[in-house]
């Protein structure tokens, strides 16, 4: 009823042209305004952006103090606990709820975010923690997990006896919710010695290096690995040199001013020839640079060395280094070695 | 400055100047606050024929007034002229609907639609629908007709319509200078506005716009616009004829009729001289005062007459009891009134705005401008009227019941 009854057509108005004009068509004045009008446009965009973020902060720190807080949010006790952990992460909600150790019937307002922090960062195992409160019941923990690079095994003064595990920054921890599988994986640490500060063990200088000597070798000669047992820093302040001892009992020693890549790579070439003789070497030295000294307790039967080359020249005496990788490397001054 | 305060730029781009007022809409009144004017170039007759040229000086102009005002213009009204521009009417009838004769809004759209309908050719565009009085049963009603008990709703539109090209060209010349143009006024209606008043609307007048390159004009009666027109003749055409009647260059010619130029003759004595320049410098002549005045007469009569001949039927010297108002920069010739009157057999006087109006505008050449601010506001704010009606809360509800 309320629509006409006749629709008429309508002629076209001059409002039908389109008003818009080409940048080329206009003037340098016009241009000027134009670019100026945009500007403008996009100053209060952003200014607009500004303040709604601005008043997204305020609205933050409003929820974060519990002064602001309605009463009826700081009488609710938290019920969820939320966990979340990096990819490599291990720990779970059953971790949790002992570590923050909360009173009973705690409220979200009545927590002190600080302490828990401060809480689950004594768990060496944790190196960052962020809390938030999540309205009404529940706590939302975010945290990042170290990896262990090496195991630990620790004898007390009492006489108690623990496996700890060593994470790339030195940083020395229990280790909990990893599988015992992960575990043999790794080798041992040497060399090293434990001092507590503050109630924790301090970190352990150097694990950076053996982070990256592991990392490649378990990446770069993985069958290599599977046979380490034990790495020793003892020479590491001294010498600069760290040393694997294998599951044969060969010391193969590294040098930490060279690439790792290198000498990883120097070392799977001789285990070819090495993993023919019927008597695996006591020692390898790696950190010499172009010379690897290769050293036996015993001479290897005459029958095996005539299979390799190298192995055939004349005898040296017990405890000296047999062969050379290079035999025709330029000998090295004092200096250089 | 408020946020509603909008600041209105009024551009008439004319075939000698261009003119550019700036005015400051609070709403609820417009004060004028800058001005500015460039020589024209480019424009023929009204019409765009260098973009470049045109777009320089009215761009020019443009940041002259703002410069004066001190502010940015926000929208601009834009004066329409030119031969391209022409008018018909077009009326239609309607019963009205409802039981009781009542006639309503429904009634009122339909038949203001139906008077609207008609089809243009090709390339053409509507610049103005103006529409007259109402009749409900052959009976004049000035005001919106809703209401009013009656079986037979008339009403009629006349229409302005131009050619598309000429009409963007205008536009683009605006929009060069990233301003949008709300309104689009027809420059006989801008001027006509200034300087009749709505008692001489309703009584019958007719308002004639003299410019440099073209004459327009609108009749009114019953107050509102019932006819309008442009002549493409203007000051320039008596400047060409004096040029060439007297041998003269076009600046020579422009300065003797500005001095000496009449639209009726006056001059009895044939030998009465008047000197070109009057300085008595080599070069400067002398030149019969009766031929200058017989020679713009003629061509200001002729003028006259094409005006009278083209408004047809649409004038009569009963329907026009307030007479002839003329506006435009060659209206300041001498003896327009009095040739304006004999041609249409009624009073004649030359237009002059309001009383507020402040004294450096008040020459006629500003009219047009001016209208233009004037009429841009009175037709925005009959448009805001409109649509706060039909957005109204009871219309609003009525719609949901019609549709349920």
């Amino acid at each position: 009823m309320s629509q006409p009854l006749v629709q008429a057509p309508q002629a076209r108005s001059w409002r039908d042209i389109p008003q818009p004009v080409k940048p080329r068509a206009m003037s340098r004045e016009g241009r000027w305004r134009l670019w100026s009008s945009l500007a403008r446009v996009l100053t209060i965009v952003v200014v607009v952006i500004g303040v709604a973020w601005g008043v997204g902060l305020v609205v933050a720190a409003l929820q974060e103090n519990p002064q602001n807080m309605p009463a009826a949010a700081r009488t609710v006790p938290v019920k969820n606990f939320l966990l979340k952990t990096n990819a490599e992460g291990v720990l779970d909600a059953a971790w949790l709820r002992p570590a923050l150790a909360l009173p009973k019937g705690a409220t979200l307002m009545e927590l002190d975010l600080q302490q828990l922090r401060a809480r689950l960062l004594a768990d060496g195992q944790v190196s960052v923690v962020n809390i938030t409160r999540s309205f009404p019941d529940t706590l939302e923990v975010r945290i990042v997990e170290r990896a262990p690079v090496a195991r630990l095994h620790a004898q007390f003064g009492n006489g108690d006896e623990r496996t700890l595990l060593v994470a790339r920054d030195g940083v020395v921890f229990a280790g909990t919710g990893f599988e015992a599988a992960r575990l043999d994986e790794l080798p041992w640490l040497a060399g090293v010695k434990l001092a507590r500060t503050g109630g924790q063990f301090a970190p352990i200088a150097g694990m950076n290096f053996v982070a990256d000597l592991v990392a490649h070798a378990r990446l770069e000669t993985d069958q290599l690995y599977a046979m380490w047992q034990v790495i020793s820093l003892a020479r590491l302040q001294s010498d600069r040199e760290i040393e694997v001892r294998t599951k044969p009992g060969t010391v193969i020693v590294f040098g930490t001013d060279s690439d790792f890549a290198l000498q990883l790579a120097k070392l799977d070439y001789q285990w070819e020839m090495i993993a023919k003789l019927p008597t695996p070497p006591s020692k390898i030295n790696l950190a010499l640079g172009r010379e690897v000294p290769v050293t036996f307790d015993a001479l290897p039967a005459p029958s095996a060395a005539s299979a390799s080359g190298p192995v055939a020249v004349p005898a040296k005496p017990a405890s000296a280094p047999l062969f050379s990788l290079f035999p025709n490397s330029q000998p090295k001054t004092k200096r250089e070695l | 400055m408020s946020s509603s305060t909008t600041f209105i730029g009024a551009v008439e781009i004319g075939t000698s100047k261009t003119t550019v007022l700036v005015g400051e809409h609070s709403g609820r009144e417009l004060t004028i606050i800058g001005r500015g004017e460039c020589a024209s170039r480019g424009v023929i007759k009204g019409s765009v024929v260098d973009y470049k040229a045109a777009s320089d000086c009215t761009h020019a102009a443009l940041e002259q007034a703002e410069r004066e005002a001190g502010e940015r213009i926000d929208l601009v009204f834009l004066a329409q002229t030119g031969a391209h521009l022409e008018g018909f009417y077009n009326e239609a009838a309607v019963n009205v609907k409802a039981a009781d004769n009542m006639i309503d809004a429904d009634d009122v759209r339909t038949v203001c639609d139906l008077a609207r309908s008609k089809e243009l050719p090709a390339g053409r565009m509507v610049v103005h629908n103006i529409r007259r009085p109402f009749r409900v049963d052959g009976r004049l009603v000035p005001a919106m007709p809703e209401n009013l008990v009656g079986q037979r709703l008339e009403v009629g539109y006349w229409t302005v319509h131009g050619q598309e090209q000429r009409l963007a060209d205008n536009i683009h010349v605006i929009r060069g200078f990233n301003l949008e143009v709300r309104e689009l006024v027809l420059a006989s209606l801008a001027s006509g506005h200034m300087v009749t008043t709505p008692e001489e609307r309703q009584h019958g007048v007719l308002a004639i716009d003299f410019g440099a390159g073209t004459t327009d004009f609108v009749l009114y009666r019953d107050g509102a616009a019932h006819t309008t027109g442009v002549v493409t003749v203007g000051g320039t055409h008596l400047t060409n004829d004096l040029s060439i009647g007297l041998r003269l260059t076009e600046q020579q010619a422009e300065k003797l009729k500005l001095r000496f130029g009449r639209a009726s003759v006056v001059t009895k004595d044939k030998a009465e001289k008047v000197w070109l320049d009057g300085n008595f410098a080599i070069g400067d002549r002398q030149f019969s005062q009766q031929a200058i005045e017989q020679i713009t007469a003629a061509r200001t009569w002729e003028l006259l007459e094409v005006v009278k001949k083209k408004l047809g039927n649409a004038f009569a010297p009963e329907t026009c009891a307030s007479g002839v108002v003329l506006t435009g920069g060659t209206a300041k010739l001498g003896g327009l009134a009095e040739a304006a009157a004999r041609v249409f057999g009624v009073p004649a006087h030359l237009g002059e705005p309001p009383l507020w109006v402040s004294e450096n505008l008040r020459d006629p050449g500003y009219h047009t401008a001016l209208g233009l601010l004037y009429y841009g506001v009175s037709a925005q704010a009959e448009k805001s009227t409109g649509t706060r009606r039909r957005g109204g809360f009871l219309s609003g509800m009525k719609r949901l019941f019609a549709n349920a």
